[in-house]
């Protein structure tokens, strides 16, 4: 897949999500109008319940819109059936979830070789899985499972088996949420080194200031509406 | 296909809950086992009572003169019964062949009468054939080829006439369109152990019947097989061969009220084995949904990785088919040992039978054997297995329907 709308990665346009209990519902996000391109590095900031989870999994397709428009890599996500989300998730998107969710009986290798066997990568996914590991100065701990590391290289085999495939989109719900400040600084590192050397682009939902001051763009959210947009240029990197 | 990681995944995932896992792979065992114990005794059962109703007289198939088996009438006779004979001899399998003919007779010593069934028979091939004459003690001597006017009768019939060896009875019988009598003395009386038995045994020569009754022929051809599992294949082969005035039957049709009982025994059997299968699958479905609802979330991030639908039902269904195959394993080593005894040493009966050992003129073997063979590992992985993944199916299409984002929200 490698259609985009125009030169966006991703196209929103008055996207709204309602949440439905019984008779009551709760407005999650309220008309988001947002256009991604490739290779951007960008904050989604907000208060609680601003809507920032809720943006992500409806760009990572885990979740249905409301109304409006949202396009990913080209594709209208509301007119996919539950296979194709999940065909989008598996080859084309790559996910960082807050608390790590890596797979507890497997190893950091093997988490990251889960990955590519569903996705149909032969004989090479271990060496690759590897190769991932190693760049995120993993390669010690390979053979570990997951309550056998610290949250930091929890954290960072999450994000060795987001990227091992490559996708042109990485997301990541809160990723430095549970890391102390020197794990959280190597993780971000790591991740613009990824985005430089290989196009990939990074959507993170944060209340982490830390995470702000890497970001290359920040979107605010406030009651489920984009209230400021802005571009920067950090030094770091 | 599953691949290598998932099934190292799914294997990992059972070995992490253990005991949960060790609990459903003894349930599925021991009900398994369960499954096994009774399937080998009711073919052993089954077995028991075919053999004990074929070596009673009937054999496993009987060639009988057309119209027999509608009328029962003692003066039809087997048409070509030499060369009839000779083929029921050469079949492959055959393990014994006997030949008869019976004709309703009345028995008197003085001034007692017992109404009876006269056999003639062939006493070489009977000796050998028929059960309720080489288990049942003797006195006196079984018939010899050559013997005339003489006669073997069960001990009861001898009670009620009051005659001992030696007697000379008066035999009255049907001969071809009028009454004969004949004299017959007593050469041995048969104790089967059956009242019901002794009482119904009166055996002369073939050639003695012929005499009497001016009816020559055998009016039965019984046939024992090596391998009872062959009577419907032997039977199709002999029914080519024999002529239209022939016609070949299986000793269900000779005892169907034996036949009746056994097929109701098997139901009732099939039913229990299905009954715990079917209690072990919903044990087994139970545990699998349970772990499902605790693994919501787990999945739920399988899913948001982008696992397909049918590739987390694969995966379920592969932890299945190890608790299956472990379940196997449990049936086997709790079975074998119950098994084999059954099969070897066998139980006996007797106190249960209550000094009945007969019934429907078949002499029952007090002592039942369990049927044991390589049935029994295919049983155990074939139910275990078909129990266990069938059971996960409906926990597997759980799973597959949990929606990613709501089970990421539940932290």
């Amino acid at each position: 897949m490698s259609g985009t709308d125009g030169n966006f990665l991703i196209t929103a346009r008055g996207v709204t999500k309602i949440y439905r209990t019984g008779q009551i519902e709760a407005p999650a996000l309220r008309g988001v109008d947002l256009e991604v391109k490739s290779g951007e590095f960008i904050s989604i900031v907000g208060p609680s319940g601003s809507g920032k989870t809720t943006l992500l999994n409806l760009i990572g397709a885990l979740d249905s819109l409301t109304g409006g428009e949202l396009k990913v890599l080209g594709k209208d996500v509301s007119g996919l059936s539950r296979r194709e989300r999940a065909e989008l998730r598996l080859h084309h998107l790559g996910f960082v979830f807050q608390a790590y969710n890596l797979i507890p009986v497997l190893t950091a290798r093997e988490n990251v070789e889960f990955v590519l066997e569903l996705q149909g990568v032969g004989r090479e996914r271990s060496a690759r899985a590897e190769e991932v590991l190693g760049e995120l100065g993993l390669s010690e701990f390979s053979d570990r499972r997951p309550l056998e590391m610290s949250g930091g290289q929890q954290q960072r085999v999450a994000v060795a088996r987001a990227v091992a495939s490559r996708p042109r989109l990485v997301l990541a719900d809160e990723p430095t949420a549970n890391l102390d400040g020197e794990n959280a600084e190597v993780l971000l590192r790591l991740m613009r080194r990824l985005r430089d050397e290989q196009g990939m682009t990074f959507v993170f939902s944060t209340h982490d200031s830390r995470v702000v001051e890497h970001a290359e763009r920040i979107i605010t959210l406030t009651d489920g509406r984009v209230s400021q947009d802005e571009r920067r240029n950090p030094d770091r990197g | 296909m599953t691949g290598r990681m998932i099934i190292k995944y799914a294997f990992r995932s059972q070995t992490r809950r253990f005991r949960r896992t060790i609990l459903s792979v003894v349930g599925v065992g021991v009900g398994c086992a369960m499954g096994i114990i009774a399937t080998c005794w009711i073919g052993g059962e089954q077995e028991m009572t075919v053999r004990a109703a074929s070596e009673s007289g009937a054999g496993h198939l009987k060639i009988v003169p057309a119209g027999w088996l509608e009328t029962r009438e003692n003066t039809l006779r087997i048409s070509e019964w030499k060369r009839t004979l000779a083929l029921a001899r050469s079949l492959p399998g055959v393990k014994r062949v006997a030949f008869r003919a019976r004709t309703d007779g009345l028995l008197a010593f003085g001034n007692r009468t017992s109404g009876v069934e006269v056999t003639g028979v062939d006493p070489d091939s009977e000796r050998a054939f028929n059960r309720i004459v080489y288990k049942s003690k003797i006195q006196g001597r079984y018939l010899e080829p050559g013997d005339a006017g003489q006669a073997v009768i069960g001990r009861e019939l001898a009670r009620r006439l009051k005659v001992g060896l030696d007697d000379d009875l008066m035999i009255t019988l049907s001969g071809k369109g009028e009454i004969e009598s004949a004299m017959l003395r007593i050469v041995g009386i048969l104790d089967t152990g059956s009242q019901e038995l002794d009482l119904s045994v009166c055996h002369i020569t073939l050639t003695e019947l012929e005499r009497m009754t001016g009816i020559s022929g055998p009016a039965e051809i019984s046939i024992l097989l090596d391998n009872y599992k062959r009577i419907d294949s032997t039977r199709e082969v002999l029914a080519r061969e024999l002529s239209g005035r022939n016609r070949v039957i299986t000793w269900k049709e000779v005892a169907p009220e034996l036949a009746a009982g056994m097929e109701g025994d098997m139901a009732f059997a099939r039913l229990l084995v299905l009954i715990i299968i079917a209690v072990v699958g919903l044990g087994i479905m139970s545990a699998q949904l349970t772990a499902v609802m605790e693994r919501r979330r787990e999945f739920g991030i399988l899913s948001a990785l982008g696992m397909p639908g049918r590739r987390i039902v694969g995966m379920i269904l592969t932890e299945a088919f190890l608790i299956g195959l472990g379940g196997a394993l449990v049936a086997l080593a709790v079975s074998f040992p119950i098994t084999y005894r059954l099969a070897s040493r066998g139980v006996n009966l007797s106190a249960l039978m209550g000094g009945l050992n007969s019934f429907g003129g078949v002499l029952i073997d007090p002592v039942a054997y369990g049927d044991l063979g390589w049935w029994v590992v295919w049983y155990a992985f074939g139910v275990s297995l078909a129990a266990t993944v069938l059971a996960s199916l409906y926990p597997a299409r759980l799973a597959q329907k949990i929606d990613p984002a709501e089970a990421l929200r539940r932290i």
